[in-house]
């Protein structure tokens, strides 16, 4: 027996992240701005796309493949507002890009503006993973404690925005939005800040303005022929 | 924990080497890994050790690399090691740095053996050919 010594110098998921890549340049292509929605459980992502869906009815199309372990429940409370394909891992703690292509073929996007991948709530493992997002969006609410940011820097490293959720309960929990950012910004200082409470409404007009800047951006990039990666 | 994906598609590719290759068995799978990697060492080895006995690469040893987090300042071009992840460059305070290792859970090597008889038309008759 002789060994043999094979050089690879290659990401383990390279391949995968060819697949997203693909992806999200054919999406780009047809006006589709994707937007990967990350949090831990109950920060508030489902509540936060029923308000986006509200605030947009009428002027926006938008849709949503959300990921579960189990159940089908996100799915049934956001299919009232708009198109929705419940992506359901079967334990799994996070989305990877060959299940969104198995939801795409269940979920028609070709007029679709807005095509949100709610994740699993986890700020672990999704940070990872590349869903084909053009955008990728963390929520931190206000009770899960303002010193999250440097716990968890690869999901703040490698997003563009922090939606700080459940602001309406700010009177009533220790929770300082000034030093969350400043923690934020140590690891991202590119990241676009935006408080909301989906309950009250408050900062939703801003979190959608933002998105509606971002998917501008998107189709002037795509006129231009240049390169949609977000890294 | 997504390390057992992870490892499930390392063992894959090396799988795929082997044959591409026209190895007969795999010693030892040769990664890296670095604080941004978005894996634990102790998770990966514990995934690698349930996983690895499925494969045809049962022989195959783990060998992990890890690097620390490398970054390069894009005002000044400093390259540096991040101790904590507070992305300022060391030398002119800037905050527009590039992360430049230590964010990967990367695959750099495998070590194959191959029969001898078979050295000489590896190319066109891998010995493996009947597994796959």
């Amino acid at each position: 027996m002789t060994t043999k010594t094979i050089t690879v110098q290659r990401d383990v998921k390279a391949e995968l992240r060819r697949q997203a890549e693909e992806l999200r340049q054919h999406l780009g292509r047809q006006g589709t701005l994707v937007i990967n929605v990350l949090s831990s459980p109950g920060a508030g992502k489902t509540s936060l796309l029923q308000a986006t869906a509200e605030h947009w009815a009428g002027r926006h199309r938008m849709a949503v493949l959300v990921g579960d372990l189990e159940t089908d429940r996100d799915a049934q409370r956001l299919a009232p507002h708009c198109p929705v394909e419940q992506l359901t891992t079967g334990g799994a703690c996070h989305l990877e890009i060959p299940l969104v292509k198995q939801g795409l073929e269940k979920l028609s996007t070709a007029d679709i503006d807005f095509l949100f991948i709610e994740n699993v709530g986890n700020l672990v493992c999704p940070a990872s993973h590349d869903l084909a997002e053009h955008v990728r969006v963390v929520l931190l609410s206000v009770t899960e404690g303002d010193d999250k940011p440097g716990k968890y820097p690869k999901m703040f490293r490698t997003s563009q925005a922090l939606v700080i959720s459940k602001t309406d309960l700010l009177p009533h929990v220790p929770f300082s939005v000034d030093a969350a950012i400043d923690d934020a910004h140590q690891i991202q200082p590119d990241l676009t800040v935006l408080p909301i409470c989906s309950l009250s409404k408050d900062g939703i007009a801003q979190w959608c303005q933002f998105l509606e800047g971002q998917r501008h951006e998107l189709l002037a990039r795509t006129v231009i022929g240049e390169s949609m990666v977000t890294t | 924990m997504h390390e057992m994906s992870l490892v499930r598609s390392l063992l894959r590719q090396v799988e795929d080497l082997l044959i591409e290759h026209g190895g007969e068995s795999v010693s030892a799978i040769h990664v890296e890994m670095g604080p941004l990697s978005g894996v634990d060492r102790v998770l990966i080895e514990l995934a690698f050790e349930q996983l690895v006995v499925t494969t045809f690469c049962a022989d195959a040893r783990l060998v992990i690399d890890e690097i620390p987090l490398s970054a390069r300042c894009r005002d000044c071009q400093t390259e540096f090691n991040l101790e904590d992840f507070r992305f300022v460059c060391p030398q002119c305070d800037s905050q527009q740095v590039q992360i430049t290792g230590g964010d990967e859970f990367r695959l750099l090597e495998v070590e194959i053996e191959t029969a001898d008889r078979c050295r000489a038309s590896q190319e066109e008759k891998p010995c493996c050919e009947a597994r796959a």
